[in-house]
């Protein structure tokens, strides 16, 4: 089929008024939504799935309506991660470890504007992606099965290694305790409830959103005592965008983080979170030559937005040609096109294109819309951090406790999240890096989940692990990580030790 | 995550259209459904599409709130109605035989006692699936093969083991003369649901999916993937009226994945009968008989006395037979 | 000494935790186990528990005092919120909730009061009416 002429129409469909007013609608709610802190793109969406019912909108409709939300939340969960410290969301986690100090040292308007144009690159990578080889994609990514995921998780998990600042052993502890976190619940192989104290509310594991919002938010307010008693009441200079717009994009690490961030996101279940994650790994990598990185660095900005927006657009690759979610909000707009009476699955793009086509022009110009949308707005956001601190924290605390709360129903959830804001509290005072730990529960699941499976397939016989070139080759890349990281510690204790010899 | 919405967020208007049609089929000011499942799997699809029905009908005079309340294959809302909402006419909560299995392998607080079984609205017909170009053309030829090594394929679904989709396979193999200890050789592998398991097959990391045809009927269509039964009475109605079911091949097996509701013990008596009723003209309606052919469901309807029978005995049958097969002691 | 404190803390939770992993048993076909990952993960948490006891940073400047009180007050104020919210109702909990902490962190009474209410009434009407989301009304004082 002819590319250009099918997306011609689709552009057709989504700049008709009325989609248009819906992408509109669409990215600033998504983008309002994205930005609080607990409410993510999951949620959004299935909030918003509502208003499409009563909207009696067409399946093309909602689809534009519910992608242009999907987008938008991936957008807006960056902004409390810069100004605040505190995720939006799952993915925006990444964006705080350059995104806050930027803040700190006056960027934020600066920070927020890299992040827009970033994540807006990477969006309309990850859309051209889908345009031109969504088929061939979907049909590649069946070639990872349960060893090639598993040898893909332990390569994360690899790679959390090299995420903390500080002493390592610290880093890898958060990161197993992670891993020990998300072994909590009951276990989807074999139905067995692990270590939940017969609480019914365990069961399920506990909620990455719940730990992240108390880790960060929660923490954040009780280190904000400290401080203000130590006297030095931080008062963060109000931003407006200093930097020309040369200075605010940054073509390597945005092209690099949007492809790796894509195909992260075409694979099912490793998602936005992972990409961005990956994605900032890679950067640190390549181009920390000064270790500005950790210290507000605009490209450890700019590297995981991009490819966090990569991977949500990547994400629509297994939903649209296969049928299968991706992620957790993929899932839902699969359950809302079949809601719709659509099949989504191998036939799609045969039955129903000018539904693909419009959606992926409409794709497109959501990504322009939250652009032209997001840039004038950084002011406004920005001059959030001139409200006195005594009043912002506390309204930090109480949105971070009714977003957790307004999505579970859980008293238990604000009990669990308050917990995790005192074990984050200490761990920030004793030099523990976070992000591991919250990466940990993460990746904890399914890596867990692919061994079981790769062991279910094989009746037990641990070769299977190795018996694909990209398994093996997976696994050759995690030690060679491992392996320059001990080189990497060694030399510098090596230097150290003669720096302090006479 | 449990999600929480309402549907009917915009348009208020829908209120005054209450007001003028005032012919409520549920009890109370707010009927609401729990899907016990993230949005997306077939659960969520029962209380929304039902919903949505159950308003345009006007069976009920306000708009379905659905409420997601994933965890544990059902257990945790299965708890939480039994815990707080027992006696809530205002409440369904989404069923079928996925939650029957866990019930008979005690895996939810309480037995199918504990709730009042409203009524069923259809079906989705279990299949056994193979890629196209598999070796096995029936399913015979498969049954054969295994008998001789039962690990010859790997298999797989969207259960656990010992789950639903498990069992169906078990239970063909048993129907075939397979003994117990050559069923626990047979190698299960889960997956997050019946789609992934099917592209997992085409990617060749498993040989044999079974599962619901609704979420993969695509598959089927497309002809990727050969379907060596159906696991029904008689054949499907419709466009996969060709495939052939397990009966006519000699395997005396039927592995329906009914869709129907619960709602709390102790709801008054009044109030469950309106649901029923509720429930029952949404099954006359032609809108439920397009809606449900169209995502995969053959229509079936159970509904009040009749239901809660056919529920205990489901879980009782299912008990048995994971008992039999060694899933339970 | 924390590090030391925090190591051996890993230590005994490694222990217990591979021993309670050693409980799970999976019932059918599952070569792995439920217990197999959980008893991969406990020796390295011990490992580095160990690391921790042996190789300390140095101490933590730990804020005594006041702070101390202060910390331990807001978490109380935090905890009570979770249990009350039900049955107080959220826009009284949150309205309490806003005001101590903004007093908390120095503002004056009557401010922080204020300040409060508006976040509570705020935020209320942004998730019940703006996206639709149900928050407690409180049964305490409602009578229903």
């Amino acid at each position: 089929m002819d590319i250009v002429s099918s997306l011609g129409s689709g552009f057709g469909v989504a700049l008709q008024p009325y989609n248009l007013g819906l992408a509109v609608i669409g990215c600033f709610l998504g983008t309002v939504i994205g930005a609080l802190p607990g409410i993510g793109p999951v949620n959004g969406i299935a909030i918003l799935i509502p208003l499409a019912f009563s909207l009696k909108l067409t399946p093309i409709e909602s689809m534009i309506l519910l992608t242009s939300v999907y987008y938008g939340t991936m957008f807006g969960g960056r902004i409390s991660s810069i100004l605040l410290n505190i995720p939006g969301d799952a993915p925006a986690v990444m964006t705080c470890l350059d995104g806050y100090p930027m803040a700190l040292k006056g960027r934020a308007a600066d920070a927020l504007a890299i992040s827009a144009i970033s994540s807006f690159v990477g969006g309309t990578l990850a859309t051209i992606g889908l345009t031109i080889c969504a088929p061939l994609l979907a049909s590649a990514a069946i070639y990872f099965g349960p060893p090639e995921y598993f040898a893909l998780f332990v390569l994360a998990v690899v790679a959390v290694g090299g995420v903390g600042t500080g002493n390592p052993a610290k880093t890898l502890i958060a990161g197993i305790l992670g891993l020990v976190l998300s072994t909590v619940g009951i276990d989807p192989a074999s139905g067995v409830p692990r270590f939940t104290f017969d609480s019914f509310e365990l069961y399920d594991g506990i909620d990455f959103v719940v730990a992240a919002i108390g880790l960060f938010a929660i923490s954040e307010f009780l280190m904000f005592l400290t401080d203000r008693e130590g006297g030095q009441g931080k008062r963060l200079p109000v931003g407006q965008i200093r930097s020309s717009f040369r200075d605010l994009i940054f073509p390597a690490a945005t092209l690099r983080s949007s492809a790796l961030g894509f195909v992260i996101g075409v694979l099912p279940g490793a998602g936005a979170t992972m990409a961005s994650f990956l994605g900032y790994t890679l950067e640190k990598k390549l181009s920390d030559k000064d270790g500005t990185f950790g210290k507000g660095d605009p490209r450890g900005v700019a590297a995981p937005e991009a490819a966090d927006n990569a991977a949500a657009g990547g994400n629509l690759v297994p939903m649209l040609t296969l049928g299968i979610p991706g992620s957790g909000a993929t899932a839902i707009m699969l359950g809302m096109l079949v809601t719709l009476n659509i099949q989504p699955g191998p036939l799609l793009f045969e039955r129903q294109p000018e539904l693909i086509w419009g959606l992926v022009a409409a794709l497109y110009v959501s990504n322009f819309i939250l652009l032209v949308m997001n840039i004038p707005l950084v002011g406004v956001f920005a001059r959030l951090l001139t409200i006195p601190t005594r009043y912002l924290m506390p309204f930090v605390v109480v949105v971070s406790y009714v977003g957790v709360y307004s999505i579970s129903n859980s008293p238990f959830d604000l009990l669990l999240m308050t917990l995790f804001g005192i074990l984050g509290f200490v761990m920030r005072k004793m030099g523990f890096s976070m992000i591991p730990l919250v990466l940990g529960m993460l990746l904890g699941g399914p890596m867990e989940q692919n061994l079981r499976r790769a062991m279910q397939a094989s009746g037990g016989d641990w070769a299977i692990l190795v018996q694909s070139p990209l398994s093996v080759g997976l696994h050759v890349v995690s030690i060679a990580m491992i392996a320059a990281a001990v080189t990497f510690e060694l030399r510098g204790r090596r230097r150290a030790r003669a720096a302090a010899a006479p | 995550m449990t999600i929480r919405t309402k549907l009917g967020l915009a348009l208020k208007g829908a209120l005054v259209l209450g007001a003028a049609f005032a012919v409520s089929g549920f009890a109370g000011p707010k009927p609401e459904c729990i899907a016990p499942a993230a949005p997306g799997g077939g659960w969520d699809f029962t209380c929304r599409t039902v919903g949505r029905l159950l308003q345009e009908l006007k069976i009920v005079d306000r708009p379905v709130q659905v409420v997601n309340m994933p965890g544990a294959v059902g257990a945790v809302a299965f708890a939480h109605v039994a815990e707080n909402r027992s006696k809530d006419g205002n409440l369904i909560v989404a069923a079928s035989s996925v939650g029957m299995t866990q019930i008979a392998q005690r895996r939810y607080p309480g037995d199918a006692d504990k709730m009042r079984w409203v009524g069923m609205l259809g079906a989705d017909a279990g299949v056994v699936l193979v890629k196209a170009d598999s070796p096995y053309k029936t399913l015979g030829d498969l049954i054969t093969a295994m008998k001789g090594n039962p690990a010859v394929a790997v298999t797989g679904g969207s259960s656990g083991a010992g789950g639903y989709d498990h069992l169906r396979l078990l239970l063909v193999a048993r129907a075939a003369g397979m003994g117990a200890a050559d069923l626990r050789k047979i190698r299960w592998v889960q997956f997050d649901g019946g789609s992934t398991a099917v592209t997992q097959m085409l990617g060749g990391h498993i040989g044999v999916v079974t599962t619901d045809l609704g979420e993969i009927s695509g598959f089927v269509e497309s002809g990727q993937v050969r379907a060596l039964a159906v696991l029904t009475q008689d054949r499907l109605p419709g466009k996969f009226a060709n495939l052939p079911t397990a009966r006519e091949q000699g395997f005396d097996v039927v592995g329906l994945n009914w869709r129907g509701f619960y709602t709390g013990g102790q709801v008054a008596d009044g109030d469950y009968d309106k649901m029923v009723a509720g429930l029952k003209r949404l099954y006359d309606s032609p809108e439920w008989k397009e809606t449900a052919q169209k995502s995969g469901l053959t229509p079936m309807w159970s509904g009040g006395k009749e239901f809660e029978a056919f529920a205990r005995k489901s879980v009782n049958d299912l008990r048995e037979l994971s008992r039999d097969i060694g899933v339970i002691k | 000494m924390s590090d030391r404190i925090v190591g051996a803390g890993l230590i005994l939770l490694a222990a217990w935790y591979g021993w309670a992993a050693g409980e799970y048993e999976a019932p059918f076909a599952d070569p792995l186990g439920p217990a197999a990952f959980p008893q991969l993960l406990a020796p390295v948490v011990a490992g580095l528990g160990l690391w921790l006891v042996f190789r300390p940073d140095p101490e933590p400047d730990w804020t005594g005092g006041r702070v101390l009180v202060l910390q331990a007050v807001s978490v109380g104020l935090m905890l009570a919120y979770a249990l009350l919210i039900v049955p107080a109702g959220y826009l009284l909990c949150t309205t309490i909730l806003a005001a101590a902490l903004a007093a908390l962190l120095g503002a004056r009474p009557l401010p922080a009061a204020a300040s409060g209410a508006a976040v509570s009434v705020g935020t209320y009407v942004l998730f019940t009416w703006g996206l639709e989301l149900s928050l407690p009304g409180g049964t305490l004082f409602a009578g229903s």
